[in-house]
C-alpha cells in the first residue's frame, strides 16, 4: 500500500482522536474505546456502502436506513426470535450465515426496486424519494406489526450470533471491563469492512469501476460509447445497498433488541456526516471518518454538562445532533473533500 | 370520507401555504431547501414564546421566561421574525456560498445539515414537550357539507386570502414579476436590469414569512413540537412535487390536494386500523408523480433526469 502524505496526516488524526478519549476518561476508557470502535465499524461499513453510491457513481442517496433496516429486519425475522406485544417466540429458524446473505439480498433488491424508477430522476429530486421512500419503509414497518412486531420491536435474537463467540475472545477479555457480546459484534464488522473494502478496491480497479466513474464524470459520454448506463447505475445502487443491509444487521445484533426507531432518517444523516468527514470518494476514508466521528459523538456528552447542570437524555441527544448538523454544515462549506477525498473527484460542483 | 374532508382541507391549508415558499425559492435560487421545515416550527415555537404567559416554564434556559403578549400581536412579530432569519439565512451563508460557485447538491447538503442543527437547538431551548397555544376549545360546526370548528374555518379562510394575496403579488407587482423574471433565467433578468441578489433576498424573506405563517397555522389547529418541522417536510415536499416544482399556483393546488389525500385515506378500507401509516400515502403519491409526470400537475416541461 503506497503511503502518500495526506493518508499519514489521517492516520495521526484517527490516532489522536482515539488517544484523546484514552485520557479524558480515566477509569472506563478501555469500555468506551471499544464500544466506539464497534459503532465506528458498523457506521462506517455503512458509509462504505453509502460512498459506493455518492462518491463513485454520483447518487444522491438520502434513504439509506432503510437499506440497512431491511437487512436487518430480514435477517432477525429469519433466525429464532421474539416479536411484537405479546413477545410471540419463534424457535425454529435459519442458521445466522445464510440468514444473513439473504438479508443483505433483501436489502439490494429493495436498492433494485428503489432504483429501478428513482435513478431515472436528477439529483436533487432523487435525494427527495430516497428519503420518502425510506420514510414509506419505516412506517411500514411500524404498521405491519403481526409481521415485524411493530413498534414493539424484536427481541431475543443475540443468541443466534452469540453462540459462535469464539473462546479465544472470552479469554483475552477476562481481565478488560466491556461488554463481550458487543466486542464480538464489532470485530466481525471490522472484519466485513476489510473483506468489503477488498473487494471494492478489486472492483475500482476493474473496467466495470471505471465505467461506473465514467457515469458519474459524464453520463451521455458512457452513453455514447455503448455502455448501459442506467444497468450501471442500478448495480452500483443494489450492491451499495447491499453493504448498507450488511451493516444494519450488524447494528441491531449491537444493540441486542431491535426498535423501528433506529432507522430514522437521522440514522442515514449520521452516515453522510461519516462519509463527507471521511473522503467522498475515496475508498478507506469512510473508516478514518467513522472512527473520528464516534470520538467526536462521544464526547459531545462533556460539551453538554457545560452548557446544562446534570443534563438529562433530552438535552444530551440534543447537543449531540445540534453538533452533527453543524459538522455536516461546516464540512461541506470548507472542506467538502473531507479529510482523504480529492478534490477532482468530488462531483458536488455539477449544477 | 366526507367526515375527514375538514381535517383534510386544515392539513392542505397548512402544506399549500409552507409549499408556496418552498416552491417560490427552489424557482429562483434552485435551492431545494429542507431546512424549510424548520423555519414552519420557528413561526409556531416563536409564537408560543411570544404569547404564553409570563410565569409559564417553557424554556430549559430559566433566564428566558414568556413574553406574555397578545395572540396577534405575537402572530405578527413571529412572522416578522422568521422573515428576518430567512433574510439572515441568505445573508450570511446562501450568499456567500452562491458567491463562491458552490454547486447546488453542496448546497443541498448545507441545507440538511442546517436543518438538524436548526431543530435541536430547538430541542435545547424548549423542554421538548408537546404544547398547546392558550386558546379556548369549541364545538365543531357545518358550513355547507364540511365540519369544522369556527376558529378553523377561520384559518382555513385566513389561509386562502393569504394564498390569494400572494397570487396577485405575483402575478401583478414589479417584486413579484421580477422574482417571476429570475425564476425563469437569472441571466436575462440580470440584463434586463433586475437587482438578482435583491430579489432572491426577498424571496427568502418571503418564503420565511409564509412557512413561519404555516406553522402558526399548524399550532393553533394540532399541536407545537420541536420536531414538528421535520414531520410536516416531506409532505411539504410532496404538495410541491405535485403541483409542480418551481410554480407557485400549482404548489398552492398540490398542498390542498395532498392534505385532503392524506386526511381522507384513513377511510379507505385497506386502511383500517392503519392510520398512522396516512403520510405514506402522500409520500407514495409524491413518488408516483415524480416518475410518471415529473414536471407536476401544472408545472412545465422540462429536462429532469
Amino acid at each position: 500500500m503506497r503511503l502518500s502524505g495526506r493518508g499519514i496526516v489521517t492516520g495521526l488524526v484517527t490516532i489522536f482522536s482515539l488517544a484523546s478519549v484514552y485520557i479524558l476518561n480515566t477509569g472506563n476508557a478501555t469500555r468506551l474505546i471499544l464500544s466506539l470502535l464497534t459503532f465506528a465499524g458498523i457506521y462506517g461499513l455503512s458509509a462504505i456502502g453509502l460512498n459506493v453510491h455518492f462518491g463513485w457513481t454520483g447518487l444522491l442517496n438520502f434513504g439509506h436506513a432503510a437499506f440497512m433496516g431491511m437487512g436487518a429486519y430480514v435477517t432477525l425475522l429469519l433466525v429464532p426470535h421474539a416479536a411484537g406485544r405479546e413477545g410471540e417466540i419463534t424457535t425454529s429458524g435459519l442458521h445466522i450465515f445464510p440468514a444473513a446473505v439473504i438479508g443483505v439480498i433483501a436489502a439490494s433488491l429493495l436498492g433494485l426496486l428503489l432504483g429501478l424508477p428513482a435513478l431515472r430522476l436528477r439529483g436533487d429530486y432523487l435525494a427527495i424519494v430516497t428519503i420518502a421512500a425510506a420514510e414509506i419503509f419505516r412506517l411500514l414497518v411500524r404498521d405491519l406489526e403481526g409481521l415485524t412486531g411493530g413498534v414493539y420491536g424484536i427481541i431475543s435474537y443475540s443468541d443466534s450470533l452469540q453462540k459462535y463467540r469464539p473462546k479465544l475472545l472470552d479469554s483475552l477479555l477476562k481481565d478488560i471491563d466491556a461488554s463481550l457480546n458487543q466486542v464480538w459484534v464489532g470485530v466481525l464488522a471490522w472484519f466485513s469492512i476489510v473483506i468489503v473494502l477488498l473487494i471494492l478496491r478489486r472492483l475500482n480497479n476493474s473496467p466495470w469501476g471505471r465505467a461506473l466513474r465514467a457515469v458519474r464524470e459524464d453520463e451521455d459520454a458512457v452513453r455514447a460509447l455503448g455502455k448501459n448506463a442506467v444497468w450501471l447505475k442500478l448495480q452500483s445502487f443494489m450492491l451499495g445497498a447491499g453493504i448498507g443491509g450488511l451493516s444494519g444487521i450488524f447494528l441491531a445484533f449491537n444493540y441486542g433488541s431491535l426498535q423501528v426507531t433506529t432507522f430514522v432518517p437521522l440514522l442515514t444523516f449520521y452516515i453522510w456526516a461519516i462519509m463527507i468527514l471521511g473522503g467522498v470518494g475515496s475508498l478507506s476514508g469512510p473508516v478514518y471518518g467513522a472512527v473520528v466521528f464516534w470520538v467526536i459523538i462521544s464526547e459531545t456528552d462533556k460539551i453538554a454538562g457545560l452548557i446544562f447542570e446534570n443534563a438529562n437524555g433530552q438535552q444530551l441527544a440534543g447537543v449531540r445532533f445540534a453538533l452533527v448538523g453543524l459538522l455536516i454544515m461546516l464540512l461541506m462549506i470548507y472542506r467538502p473533500s473531507g479529510l482523504l477525498g480529492k478534490k477532482e473527484e468530488l462531483l458536488l460542483n455539477v449544477k | 370520507m366526507l367526515d375527514q374532508l375538514g381535517n383534510g382541507l386544515m392539513l392542505g391549508v397548512i402544506i399549500a401555504v409552507s409549499s408556496v415558499g418552498l416552491s417560490l425559492l427552489y424557482g429562483v435560487t434552485k435551492i431545494v431547501n429542507f431546512a424549510h421545515g424548520e423555519l414552519v416550527a420557528l413561526g409556531a415555537i416563536s409564537t408560543l414564546f411570544f404569547s404564553s404567559p409570563e410565569t409559564s416554564r417553557l424554556l430549559y434556559l430559566d433566564r428566558f421566561s414568556p413574553l406574555g403578549l397578545d395572540f396577534g400581536i405575537s402572530i405578527f412579530f413571529a412572522i416578522l421574525l422568521c422573515g428576518f432569519i430567512g433574510g439572515i439565512l441568505e445573508l450570511l451563508l446562501f450568499r456567500p456560498l452562491r458567491k463562491a460557485e458552490v454547486g447546488n447538491i453542496a448546497v443541498l447538503v448545507v441545507t440538511i445539515g442546517l436543518s438538524i442543527l436548526i431543530r435541536h437547538l430547538y430541542l435545547l431551548f424548549t423542554t421538548g414537550k408537546v404544547q398547546k397555544f392558550p386558546l379556548d376549545l369549541q364545538r365543531r360546526e357545518t358550513y355547507l357539507f364540511i365540519d369544522l370548528t369556527p376558529r378553523n374555518m377561520k384559518i382555513l379562510l385566513a389561509g386562502l386570502c393569504v394564498m390569494f394575496v400572494i397570487g396577485c403579488f405575483l402575478t401583478f407587482t414589479k417584486l413579484g414579476k421580477a422574482m417571476r423574471a429570475v425564476r425563469d433565467s437569472t441571466d436575462l433578468a440580470s440584463i434586463s436590469g433586475i437587482n438578482s441578489d435583491k430579489i432572491i433576498l426577498s424571496t427568502w424573506v418571503l418564503s420565511s414569512m409564509l412557512a413561519g405563517l404555516a406553522g402558526i397555522f399548524q399550532g393553533m389547529i394540532n399541536d407545537i413540537r420541536w420536531n414538528m418541522g421535520f414531520l410536516i417536510l416531506l409532505l411539504i415536499f410532496a404538495g410541491t412535487v405535485l403541483g409542480g416544482i418551481g410554480t407557485s399556483f400549482g404548489a398552492m393546488a398540490g398542498g390542498l390536494l395532498i392534505g385532503v389525500f392524506v386526511q381522507t385515506s384513513v377511510a379507505l378500507p385497506f386502511m383500517e386500523g392503519h392510520t398512522e401509516a396516512k403520510n405514506a400515502v402522500a409520500l407514495g403519491i409524491m413518488i408516483i408523480i415524480l416518475l410518471v409526470r415529473p414536471q407536476g400537475i401544472f408545472g412545465r416541461k422540462e429536462r429532469i433526469s
